[in-house]
């Protein structure tokens, strides 16, 4: 953080404040805004003719859809590890991070919830959820803590914004107008009193507390739509923590993979340091170990006993159909990202870059073993049901879905790099002013002589 | 000269047990013509029916054989006397009421043929014949000194009138919730020179409904004269069983929402109130912040 020290305030404005697309800019969100239109056109298709345009059936009632939600659950958990846990804890490195996180956060859980609905075969009966619902199912303490986690993320997202709004509404001249009423009506009031930034303080602490034990929840109940069914593989005491854990560590991950395109794009070199790397690395590890630790507990002790009904679903895991996704998602999703970050050269940008996207990608394929694999081993026997039941593999119109949510997911990042700071300008003014002062009173103490 | 007659002895055996598994095995080998079967029904309170069953052995076994059109006649196979057609389903099997526009012809003739015929372009379609006399089945239950009998009688129409059938043999049961359970001691109980079944009821202390009621059942089966009759008569001679609690009216996981446990609603909701208790008390710090900015 010392090198802040050496800019001046007007550049670290200058840099931080967000800056207009280029051409290639331009061109990734064109693809994206392509690819999320694809997605629509095949939503609508399905709206039309019903989900007889999956390949889900009577087997595989929850397939690519529910998988991709989980994943979407599990990365959102990021804006809590960051901005709460590392506030809390005083992590003083924390600034250029905090803000990735609490957007990827909440562009996260918007297409969480938005991917529910996907799976609704009758969308339009959605409030059938409330007027009807029961609270003894998890799918209703699902809803209700989804929809409670993203207020929280987006309260969170907007109080950490309001000084750099209030900023950029002082910057309009060079910013341009176009979105200065928004500015004007989400921060125009901000004058930063010491009594505005008490209570703004305290919102933040008493924010951090809460959303914690919520993001807790969202992925706990999640793992509940699962584990309080009585299924071979979901069956199991260890999956609010296993599922947890592994949430941290995709956050984690997807927050290295930001932090690499934002300060290689936005050329953020001394913002977003090696040093930031060097820790979120050292972080990532400890996440995947964790993360590998529970997954040994979920499938070593089931398959050291070997139980009969389990047997098929095990074995397909293992060294069946399912094994290579199975072998890849733990090798490319913990294994080999613990050898490269453990060492302190494999916590080099690049190389964590690299890390972090094998960590992400193997992350939507282990929730796609999550959820297919025990629904094709049901364990009541199968009868009289066609072949085609017997396996699963998505439609075309399931993979358009699926794509175009997680371009939507970048399409509300992309934006919110074009009309926000993705670094807060005024946390990083004040970090530099801590700094210059530590740095004055050390100066003062050592040029006291000792008598 | 021992030794050569045990072996010839052994070799004839073997020979001899030899061919008989091939034969038997050759025997189980052969598949046959599928079979065709009719039979007539009259249910408690119903319209007499008739159901057709198509089959075919498989060794030792038989096997459905499905989707079999056939068309059933009433005395004689014809057009005019085509009571409907059929297809045996899944379970090798259809069934046909009896036609409201064959009520005449019902009324006026107390033998009845029933003929079912595939339909199809085969030469030798398969065919099955049923006769049955019109009969009636009548329960009823007397109580003397304690003791509770239970007696059917099976009348079939002679002339104009209704005659009891002797030698006739029936079931006198209860009726439960999976099947009928017999009255007496004896599955099955024989009319006598009356043609009357009695049976003396030793289910005292059955559970009934609410107010004790059970169902006495009466029934002739697979006659080859009259086909398959029952009749049923409601007597307060059960235990009076107090309804259980409704399953799904307790308070419970997996009761109706109006029913959730209270341990549940509790900490829902105070998860629920604590956590938007904050949301909507820092949404009044942001607009504290608004006012001192004002």
């Amino acid at each position: 953080m010392k090198h802040l020290q050496n800019l001046s305030q007007d550049q670290i404005i200058d840099d931080l404040l967000p800056q207009k697309f280029g051409r290639r800019g331009k061109i990734w969100t064109a693809a994206l805004i392509v690819i999320c239109c694809v997605g629509a056109f095949a939503y609508i298709k399905q709206l039309r003719e019903g989900l007889i345009v999956t390949n889900m059936g009577d087997y595989v009632s929850w397939g690519i859809y529910i998988s991709n939600f989980v994943f979407f659950v599990a990365v959102s958990l990021v804006g809590s590890l960051i901005t709460a846990i590392f506030r809390l804890a005083g992590v003083s490195w924390r600034t250029p991070l905090t803000r990735i996180a609490e957007i990827i956060a909440v562009s996260n859980i918007t297409f969480a919830a938005l991917i529910i609905i996907v799976d609704m075969g009758r969308p339009e009966r959605l409030y059938f959820l409330f007027s009807h619902g029961r609270i003894q199912s998890p799918i209703l303490w699902d809803v209700i803590v989804i929809t409670t986690y993203f207020f929280l993320s987006l309260f969170l997202l907007y109080i950490t914004l309001i000084p750099d709004v209030r900023m950029m509404i002082s910057l309009k001249d060079k910013l341009g107008k176009r979105f200065s009423k928004v500015y004007q009506w989400m921060a125009s009031f901000w004058k930063g009193t010491y009594a505005q930034e008490k209570i703004r303080d305290k919102a933040i602490t008493i924010l951090c507390i809460t959303i914690v034990p919520v993001a807790f929840c969202i992925h706990t109940v999640t793992s509940w739509l699962f584990a309080t069914t009585y299924r071979p593989g979901w069956d199991s005491s260890n999956f609010g923590a296993y599922f947890v854990s592994g949430a941290f560590l995709v956050g984690a991950g997807a927050v290295v993979v930001a932090m690499y395109v934002y300060r290689s794009v936005y050329k953020l070199e001394l913002y977003i340091t090696d040093n930031h790397f060097d820790k979120m690395g050292k972080i990532t590890v400890l996440l995947a170990l964790l993360y590998l630790y529970f997954n040994v507990n979920e499938f070593l002790v089931p398959a050291f006993k070997m139980k009969k009904e389990e047997q098929e679903y095990l074995n397909g895991l293992l060294k069946g159909d399912y094994s290579i996704m199975f072998w890849f998602a733990v090798l490319t999703g913990m294994i080999i990202p613990i050898l490269i970050m453990i060492f302190k050269k494999g916590r080099k940008p690049l190389p964590m870059f690299i890390a972090g996207m094998m960590v992400v990608v193997a992350a939507w394929f282990k929730r796609y073993l999550i959820v297919t694999p025990t629904l094709l081993h049901p364990f009541l026997p199968k009868y009289n049901s066609p072949l085609k039941y017997n396996h699963y593999f998505p439609s075309w119109e399931e993979w358009a879905i699926t794509i175009g949510s997680m371009a939507g997911v970048l399409l509300i990042i992309t934006f919110f790099t074009r009309f926000f700071p993705v670094i807060s300008i005024y946390k990083t003014l004040e970090d530099k002013h801590t700094i210059s002062q530590k740095i004055e009173t050390t100066e003062q103490y050592e040029s006291l002589q000792v008598s | 000269m021992k030794a050569y007659k045990f072996l010839r002895i052994s070799i004839l055996l073997l020979l001899l047990t030899g061919n008989g598994i091939d034969k038997i095995q050759a025997q189980d080998s052969t598949v046959a013509k599928p079979q065709l079967n009719i039979s007539y029904s009259l249910p408690v309170n119903h319209v007499p029916y008739l159901e057709v069953t198509t089959r075919k052995k498989l060794g030792r076994k038989f096997k459905v054989v499905k989707n079999i059109p056939v068309n059933i006649y009433f005395n004689e196979a014809g057009p005019n006397n085509l009571l409907g057609k059929v297809v045996t389903d899944s379970t090798g099997k259809a069934r046909i009421g009896f036609p409201a526009s064959f009520k005449n012809v019902w009324d006026t003739t107390n033998e009845f043929k029933f003929i079912a015929e595939e339909s199809s372009t085969q030469k030798e379609p398969l065919t099955a014949e049923i006769t049955i006399k019109k009969a009636i089945l009548t329960i009823d239950t007397t109580s003397e000194d304690g003791t509770r009998m239970v007696t059917a009688v099976l009348k079939e129409k002679n002339g104009g009138d209704w005659v009891p059938v002797k030698d006739i043999e029936m079931i006198l049961s209860v009726k439960r919730l999976l099947g009928n359970l017999s009255v007496g001691d004896k599955e099955t109980y024989t009319a006598d020179s009356t043609g009357v079944s009695s049976a003396e009821f030793k289910r005292d202390s059955i559970p009934g409904d609410q107010k004790g009621n059970i169902i006495l059942v009466a029934q002739v089966v697979d006659n080859d004269n009259y086909g398959n009759l029952a009749v049923e008569k409601s007597v307060n001679w059960g235990t009076p069983v107090k309804p259980m609690k409704d399953f799904f009216a307790q308070r419970a996981l997996w009761s109706v929402r109006t029913q959730t446990p209270l341990w549940l609603l509790f900490t829902v909701y105070s998860i629920v109130l604590g956590v938007w208790g904050t949301l909507v008390y820092l949404v009044f710090q942001v607009v504290k912040i608004k006012k001192l900015g004002a």
